[in-house]
């Protein structure tokens, strides 16, 4: 079965965070160049790592990953604010 | 290194391989002759020099040869379509060598058929002999 394609904001927090590839694969527990595929949106992360990774930047697995291309979190956090009637 | 360059000395370091076994068997078969001793000269050495840059410079050799517990998912997942693909060309070659080899030696015989399709069979079924043997339900 052909896995869909997932996309993520990895990249982004780990910059907004100052965190090198090197530094967030040695906290997710996997090789620096895994990162830079999951970066690149190049490889599914399995469920456990999708977990590991949501803990690390301490944002709930639907705020990383998504089946569909991803708004920037600014605009995100402000629909869900609209949506909340905030 | 480049992915084309590096497919390029992949090709490279398995065509020295068939230069090796093929200077081989002629020289040991006509005697070891300039154009034998040369062919094996130069299968050995491109050989070497294509090895260091395809398995060891690029840490491939590692990571195939590595345990699974100290691969992280994608490594894993890679060098396991990696081995399912070279399971398959490895049984083939296999085979054909087998073949090839009985019929340069003019042993085409009944014994040889029936290991021939022992051997496919045996390539055939022995994933899913595996995993019958492992897997509490299928």
């Amino acid at each position: 079965m052909k896995s869909r394609k997932l996309y993520n904001r990895i990249s982004v927090l780990r910059e907004e965070r100052g965190i090198s590839r090197k530094e967030l694969a040695e906290k997710i527990g996997v090789n620096f160049q895994t990162v830079g595929y999951l970066e690149r949106e190049e490889y599914n992360p399995s469920l456990d790592l999708a977990f590991r990774i949501g803990e690390f930047f301490e944002l709930p697995i639907e705020m990383i990953f998504s089946t569909s291309p991803m708004k920037p979190l600014s605009q995100e956090i402000l629909e869900q604010k609209k949506r909340m009637g905030g | 290194m480049s992915l084309a360059n590096r497919r390029i000395w992949v090709l490279i370091n398995h065509l020295c391989l068939a230069l090796l076994l093929i200077s081989f068997y002629f020289g040991k078969e006509t005697g070891m002759t300039a154009v034998a001793i040369g062919g094996l000269a130069l299968a050995v050495i491109v050989g070497i020099i294509s090895f260091i840059l395809v398995h060891i410079s690029s840490g491939l050799w590692k990571l195939t040869h590595s345990k699974t517990d100290k691969l992280d998912e994608r490594q894993i997942l890679i060098t396991h379509e990696a081995l399912r693909l070279s399971y398959g060309i490895f049984a083939i070659i296999s085979l054909v060598v087998l073949l090839a080899l009985a019929l340069l030696e003019g042993k085409y015989n009944i014994t040889l058929i029936v290991i021939f399709a022992a051997l496919l069979y045996l390539a055939h079924t022995l994933p899913s002999s595996i995993l019958a043997w492992t897997e509490k339900e299928v």
